[in-house]
């Protein structure tokens, strides 16, 4: 199973005909932001359990950290209150049993994935099961996040 | 910074290895998937189904998966997805890395996306944050060298 970008730098990925780079050169590149209670735990998660690349441990001034995996880039960060940019806005950990989005990764073999993940100490809640023409299943991370993992069975999306 | 290509291209479903998704819960899968083609330039792939079936975007390196929420199912039996019930209480979001923030401001702006504020500089960056239609946050920030 390919699940690692193995002997080239990790602050570009290539999906489709283009690159994408963090900071981008030329438009954007999107990544996903997590409230963490603990930064370094997480960054730690998403190394060990999907061979992520931690780019930055984040500092004490504010700035988070950063991992990079598969095509995307994970920023995780301490809540707090609002921001002259987002005056209103709060950010905090989640209630894990009502959630509102989520990280879904997309696997060729969920089998592979699944004892692959687990063993390295992802907690699932279920085995992979199938459901809507896919086969799914969910970690919870370290702040209570699910992460679906799921293998299509029938659907294409181009 | 290293720019040397990576020699793994991602695909949507993978035929090796994974591809990371983000999906949000929304009231309308229409109205979002439209949102995201108009102002960010995204492909829609799929607008779900009436059986249950996601709308799929693409936007930049990775994909939206959206779709309306519900109640538990047999693989995540204590979990509810919702839309977000307070908008200004908020645990993760999309967060949009920008080469040039005062272009993509005025651009996507001019294409109907509502900022809360305009670019301001805050911590080493230039940041601003647009409500999607159901209120999710969108970073939208470029790194100042």
């Amino acid at each position: 199973m390919n699940t690692k970008v193995s002997g080239s730098s990790t602050d570009t990925v290539e999906v489709g005909p283009k690159t994408y780079e963090m900071p981008p050169r030329v438009g954007f590149t999107v990544a996903h932001f997590l409230t963490v209670a603990d930064i370094d735990r997480s960054a730690r998660f998403y190394e060990k359990v999907f061979d992520g690349q931690i780019l930055s441990t984040g500092d004490t001034s504010g700035a988070p950290a950063y991992i990079q995996f598969a095509n995307t880039w994970l920023l995780v960060n301490v809540g707090g209150g609002p921001t002259p940019d987002k005056p209103t806005v709060t950010l905090s950990v989640p209630d894990p049993n009502h959630i509102n989005s989520f990280m879904n990764i997309r696997v060729a073999d969920i089998r592979a994935c699944y004892e692959l993940w687990k063993s390295r100490g992802a907690e699932f809640i279920t085995e992979p099961i199938p459901k809507y023409g896919e086969i799914r299943c969910y970690i919870r991370d370290p702040d209570g996040y699910i992460i679906e993992v799921g293998q299509s069975t029938d659907l294409t999306y181009g | 910074m290293n720019t040397e290509s990576t020699d793994v291209h991602y695909e949507m479903p993978p035929r090796e290895g994974f591809t990371i998704t983000l999906f949000i819960t929304v009231a309308d899968i229409d109205r979002s998937a439209d949102f995201y083609e108009k102002v960010f330039g995204g492909r829609v792939l799929s607008r779900g189904d009436t059986k249950g079936a996601s709308g799929h975007i693409q936007i930049a390196n990775t994909w939206l998966i959206v779709n309306v929420g519900g109640g538990p199912t047999p693989d995540k039996p204590t979990v509810t997805l919702r839309v977000p019930p307070d908008p200004d209480n908020i645990s993760s979001f999309m967060n949009i890395r920008v080469a040039d923030i005062q272009a993509c401001y005025k651009l996507w702006k001019s294409r109907g996306a509502e900022f809360l504020t305009e670019p301001i500089s805050k911590y080493g960056e230039i940041r601003c944050y647009i409500r999607d239609p159901d209120g999710y946050i969108i970073e939208v920030g470029q790194s100042l060298p």
